[in-house]
């Protein structure tokens, strides 16, 4: 599981992550908790996992500006 | 909190977004960001000078470095450092901004680095000329000096040489002009390199040379309109270069604007909101941060080099881009290390108490995610008064205390990771007096946090984080 905490555009990060397949890493939407995201993902190393999802927010248009943070959910 | 929300993601955003992705701010942030080797191996060498030569004797009567062996040698190697890095920070600068822009565009990054550099080099001096008056000199030496090539009479001598880059236009003082003219130039390269205006190379040769060749048409192009432009320049303007001309007009002007308590303490208050409202407020704000006063910095970095934290004051920049790290930024933005310690020592909420012992350790070196979020201070009314007033506080008090002399102001580049009290006492060429108003300002923070972690125990903690955040920000988590 991925938690991302972020305060605006919670719904393109959702819908960014749940079509994004990068070297096979797919991530699911599960739930929202204020301002913290989580997904399931099938990726075996969370820990790339969440950079892959940095990487993928920061690459967006809209994505440069925000203040996040992707890490494995505790 | 929805209805604001809203308001962000609709109208606020899109326009952060196109500031903070607009291709050649991007670029320029980038190019600040790519000198950071440079400037940062040369702050360590200005940095070890002030503390083996320019700190000592401030406690040691008759210390002198320059004559002790070991250091001697030590602060000499130092100079070497600096003269490849600071002393000429403008011009790796511009290296760096015309290869950003062309990596931006998709076209070849070191043709657009080498045509920024060459086009900012066009317009420097390369001349020099200085007098002595008030000479008594005899016929014998008036002659050795005139067939020397230079010009001397009985009373005084005029020395002209052609062949000599400045280095007062090679530092912190090219980075206007490059980046104007950088930009001209390489976005000239760049149109015509997309537009394919190039020389081309059959397949078989070697991609190293073929970019080369491709490039050159353009470069010239780019290179000639930016000469013609330094002609005419000259005729209309005689007495001075792009350069100067640019500093004294434009430069100087905005660099003093940004010296005001009012410029200071907007942006302090533009990068708390920013970063409240979950934006990162110094990407957005970059090009003022590291273009007006990062470059204010390095200025201030120079001067210390060539005459100590005297030059500095006399001559210097008040506050500059590390002044904020020095004196608000401390544990992160929004100065969040004291809030750890005030939830360490007043808050009652095991859920506050956690996330603080977890963010002590980062929180020393100056990184404020587990808390920003972890709290979270993020889109938290119950923050958000502290969270702004602090810093503005704070920055205020590191203000004065720079203005009224109290304290040497910033000139030296530290990371930013150092922790709190060594970063200003660095960052000031070791100012002891630096960690004090650090503390001092820490103090005020402090007070300013102290009311809202107390009346942040009165609330029940159960509804106290995320579930309340989530109402009160109005996300439905069973509406997705």
């Amino acid at each position: 599981m991925i938690e991302i905490s972020a305060a605006v555009h919670q719904d393109k990060i959702i819908e960014l992550l749940n079509n994004c397949n990068e070297d096979g890493i797919q991530f699911s939407y599960k739930e929202k908790k204020g301002i913290n995201l989580y997904f399931e993902t099938n990726a075996e190393d969370l820990e790339k996992a969440a950079k892959l999802v940095k990487t993928a927010i920061k690459n967006q248009p809209w994505g440069s500006v925000l203040y996040f943070r992707s890490a494995p959910a505790k | 909190m929805q209805g604001l929300i809203a308001f962000l993601e609709r109208y606020f955003l899109p326009l952060a977004a196109k500031i903070g992705g607009q291709k050649h701010l991007v670029a320029l942030r980038d190019a600040f960001i790519g000198t950071i080797p440079a400037t940062m191996a040369g702050s360590v060498a200005v940095m070890l000078n002030a503390l083996l030569r320019d700190l000592p004797p401030q406690f040691f009567d008759g210390y002198d470095g320059n004559s002790i062996p070991v250091i001697k040698q030590i602060i000499a190697i130092n100079g070497y450092v600096w003269s490849g890095t600071l002393a000429v920070a403008g011009l790796i600068f511009v290296f760096s901004w015309g290869y950003n822009i062309a990596k931006a565009y998709g076209v070849d990054p070191l043709s657009g680095g080498i045509v920024s550099t060459a086009a900012s080099l066009a317009g420097i001096t390369f001349s020099f000329s200085g007098g002595i008056s008030g000479l008594n000199l005899d016929a014998a030496t008036v002659d050795a000096i005139n067939a020397a090539g230079w010009s001397a009479t009985s009373e005084g001598i005029t020395a002209a040489g052609w062949g000599w880059l400045p280095l007062n236009n090679l530092d912190a003082n090219l980075f206007f002009t490059g980046m104007i003219i950088g930009f001209v130039a390489t976005m000239i390269f760049v149109k015509l390199m997309l537009r394919n205006i190039t020389i081309k190379l059959p397949d078989s040769v070697p991609p190293a040379i073929s970019k080369a060749f491709a490039s050159i048409i353009p470069a010239t192009a780019a290179l000639y309109v930016v000469a013609i432009f330094y002609f005419v320049f000259s005729k209309i303007v005689p007495d001075m270069t792009f350069l100067q001309w640019l500093q004294k007009t434009v430069a100087q002007p905005l660099l003093g604007l940004s010296q005001g308590f009012g410029a200071v303490v907007l942006v302090a208050l533009f990068v708390q909101l920013f970063w409240f409202f979950g934006i990162h407020g110094p990407n957005v704000l970059a090009p003022i941060l590291e273009g007006v006063f990062g470059v204010a910095q390095l200025e201030n970095v120079n001067l210390f080099q060539q005459g100590g934290a005297d030059l500095v004051i006399s001559k210097g920049y008040m506050w500059v881009r590390g002044s904020f790290d020095a004196y608000a930024w401390y544990g992160g933005s929004g100065g969040t290390i004291v809030l750890i310690v005030a939830l360490l020592l007043f808050s009652k909420r095991k859920d506050y108490r956690t996330v603080a012992n977890l963010s002590v350790g980062p929180g020393i070196f100056n990184i404020n995610e587990p808390i920003m979020f972890g709290l979270p201070i993020v889109l938290n009314p119950m923050m958000f008064i502290p969270f702004l007033l602090a810093p503005v506080v704070s920055v205020s008090i590191g203000y004065w205390a720079t203005m009224w002399g109290l304290v040497n102001p910033v000139s030296q580049q530290v990371t930013w990771v150092t922790p709190p009290f060594l970063l200003s006492f660095l960052a000031t060429g070791a100012d002891w007096r630096a960690p004090l108003v650090t503390l001092v300002a820490m103090l005020a923070s402090f007070a300013i946090w102290i009311p809202f972690v107390m009346a942040a125990n009165k609330m029940d903690p159960d509804l106290g984080h995320e579930d309340k955040i989530a109402t009160d920000i109005g996300h439905d988590t069973k509406s997705i």
